[in-house]
């Protein structure tokens, strides 16, 4: 008997050696980097999300054909977040314990940025957002400097709908904004610049989501008579908000938000409602060889041109910023060195470069500058990004782009 | 503002959530168990309407095409899990309803995608009555829930499935050794359960947009409804939708719009202190 039982237990010992040696194996797989892509493949961020995550494998396959960053390949584990904090939490735990990834790329709002972001620093994880909540740059939330954002904070976005407000003279400015960190933000950022500018915001609501109406929000903001109302929102609210103020039969000029002035909307609300809806987000490089190589591997992709989704411009620059980093600190991934090899890769004084494999071997010889498929790619002290903004209006059923400016 | 406006309001969105409540108060009351399938089954009804109103854009053949489907999908779910699960307890069938509800959303967003749908509706100017607009289309929807309402009382009330099913609601046990036969009942009930969500679904749709996850989020406050109405009270569960609508929108000058929910929550919460039962609920020994 006590043979027999040790016979058992020596085959479990070696079955559980068996199931465990693939981990083993793994973890002494030095020349392979893991880097977690977190995309909103599903919810309110879902018609941007799936390009997004197909941008970062497409680029990371690039840098593969390379050489790989640093003498080491690039590995993209990929979760969707689903636009959901809670949601993203889990992926990320996951991406973070069990896939021990590098960093994680591409969380899109803010919401999920947020609650991704103190995982992300207690393991000295690199996070490389297009979010706009202008918190995530502060010293209370990046406190180790680790998240980079590759999008406009929404202080900036805001300030850009302001200009916008004052080019068309616009004089009785009304907000709407969708309950969260981005929706606000965008409303703030606009308050904050046209009041130091000497207007004044004749009125301000603030949304639940999900409802099943919004006119009795509508009707608060129409009574004061505004003469545009600029919002902080998404494509299903103003979908909804739009089709019910249409139908108030009250005229107002709309300033909305360009990830929510989508062909889809136009469609929506169909091209009477829309004519004439104003919408604001920030530019791809589009002069830029990077954002040729950006759009050449998206159309590859998604069948669509890289115009349509700057959040996917962005994740481009996410992975060859980041790899051109490792590749500078000589294959390391530590996220202490990468976030001043980044800032080193990135910003100016160097040899301009568009590809990571132009800059790896621009770097030999000395200081590069990476001049991205979203924007010139120079981070300031917080983190940020500083994009161009384009202007759009919507004339016969097509967004129409007037004004490219700084904010 | 004007109140009479928020007031309309309240009765548009209370109508949507009221349909939904009841749905979920009777399955509850004859099945005895919470299911947590309804938000999705509305979802698919939305979806369903959706299809049948671009076909044909006529308001009717999406309600009817909307309830057949529905219906039989509801019916299906009858067969396929809960009779399976008929005696276990009400747990189990909770989280098998769950589970159903998961695979409708993962079906129509696999089938039809994440992004959102409309009903191409032409967008109409509001009749103006008294200073106050009124919406053609919520008038329409108003009187479409009207309907459905007064048809499903009628099944209930006026007809011998619907005193059967009452029955089985009263006492399960009594109406067995009566003779009155539990398949049938049963297979009633899912059809009036799935009809009564797809309306909800296609007046939902109508009004906001159609995505995989619009039933889900509407979830909780029909539970909220069926439960403030007495659950197993299909007049409560109308009731209680309208009441919490009305009571949001009316909060809303004092509070503001971000916890106009909230306050909805807090008078469920003092009239279920007063009256642990519901507005219109049975007070029930517990064996």
């Amino acid at each position: 008997m006590r043979g027999n039982r040790r016979d058992v237990l020596r085959g479990l010992g070696a079955g559980v050696a068996l199931v465990a040696m693939p981990a083993v194996v793994r973890a002494q797989g030095a020349d392979i980097i893991r880097i977690g892509a977190l995309n909103p493949i599903t919810g309110s961020g879902s018609p941007y999300g799936s390009g997004m995550q197909k941008t970062i494998f497409a680029a990371a396959e690039a840098v593969n054909a390379a050489g790989g960053a640093g003498g080491r390949k690039i590995e993209i584990v990929a979760e969707d977040g689903q636009t959901s904090p809670q949601a993203a939490v889990l992926a990320a735990k996951k991406l973070i314990e069990i896939n021990k990834v590098s960093a994680i790329l591409g969380t899109w709002s803010s919401g999920v940025s947020l609650a991704v972001a103190p995982l992300a620093e207690n393991a000295n994880v690199l996070l490389m957002h297009t979010s706009g909540a202008p918190a995530l740059s502060t010293p209370k939330v990046n406190g180790k400097g680790l998240f980079f954002r590759f999008h406009a904070n929404n202080e900036r976005s805001g300030a850009a709908f302001a200009e916008l407000c004052k080019r068309r003279k616009f004089t009785r400015p009304a907000t709407m904004a969708f309950n969260n960190a981005s929706g606000i933000g965008n409303v703030d950022g606009f308050r904050k610049t046209w009041e130091a500018g000497g207007g004044k915001v004749v009125e301000s609501v603030v949304y639940e989501p999900n409802q099943p109406s919004y006119r009795s929000e509508l009707q608060k903001v129409l009574a004061a008579n505004p003469d545009v109302i600029v919002t902080g929102s998404y494509l299903a609210d103003t979908t909804i908000i739009l089709r019910e103020w249409f139908q108030t039969g009250q005229a107002v000029a709309w300033a909305i938000p360009g990830w929510a002035v989508t062909p889809e909307l136009i469609r929506a609300i169909g091209p009477t409602a829309a004519e004439g809806i104003m919408s604001v987000d920030a530019i791809s490089n589009e002069d830029d060889p990077a954002f040729k190589a950006f759009d050449a591997a998206y159309q590859k992709a998604m069948s669509k041109p890289g115009q349509s989704n700057v959040y996917a411009a962005e994740c481009w620059d996410m992975v060859n910023c980041l790899t051109l980093a490792i590749e500078a600190a000589g294959g390391s991934v530590d996220a202490n060195t990468l976030k001043a090899k980044i800032r080193e890769v990135a910003n100016p004084d160097g040899q301009k470069v568009g590809s990571f494999a132009e800059g790896k071997a621009a770097l030999k010889k000395g200081k590069i500058n990476y001049e991205g498929a979203s924007s010139a790619l120079d981070f300031d002290a917080t983190g940020d990004v500083k994009p161009t903004f384009g202007a759009w209006t919507v004339e016969g059923g097509k967004l129409v782009q007037k004004y490219k400016f700084q904010a | 503002m004007s109140y009479l406006v928020l007031v309309q309001n309240g009765i548009a969105q209370g109508l949507i959530i009221g349909l939904a409540a009841l749905s979920i108060t009777l399955v509850f009351g004859i099945a005895r168990f919470p299911n947590a399938a309804a938000g999705d089954m509305l979802t698919f009804g939305g979806y369903a309407g959706l299809f049948a109103f671009s076909a044909t854009h006529s308001l009717l053949a999406t309600g009817l095409a909307a309830i057949a489907a529905t219906a039989l999908l509801s019916l299906l779910m009858y067969y396929a899990v809960f009779r399976r699960l008929a005696g276990r307890s009400a747990v189990s069938l909770l989280v098998a309803s769950i589970g159903v509800a998961f695979m409708i959303r993962a079906v129509l967003g696999v089938s039809f995608g994440h992004g959102q749908l409309v009903y191409e509706i032409e967008l109409t100017r509001p009749y103006i009555v008294g200073g106050v607009r009124v919406s053609p289309l919520d008038l329409k929807l108003a009187l479409i829930a009207f309907v459905t309402l007064a048809a499903a009382f009628g099944v209930l009330y006026m007809t011998s499935i619907g005193r059967q099913m009452r029955a089985v609601a009263d006492n399960s046990d009594l109406a067995r050794v009566s003779g009155i036969r539990p398949q049938r009942v049963m297979a009633s009930l899912w059809l009036l359960a799935g009809a009564l969500t797809a309306i909800a679904g296609v007046m939902l749709g109508m009004k906001t947009i159609v995505a995989p996850e619009i039933g889900w989020e509407i979830l909780l406050p029909a539970f909220a409804a069926a439960i403030f109405g007495g659950i197993g009270s299909p007049i409560g569960a109308v009731a209680a939708g309208l009441i919490l609508g009305v009571a949001q929108e009316l909060s809303t000058p004092l509070v503001g719009f971000t916890y106009k929910i909230a306050v909805s929550f807090a008078v469920m919460c003092a009239v279920l202190v007063f009256r642990p039962r519901g507005l219109f609920g049975k007070a029930e020994a517990v064996r």
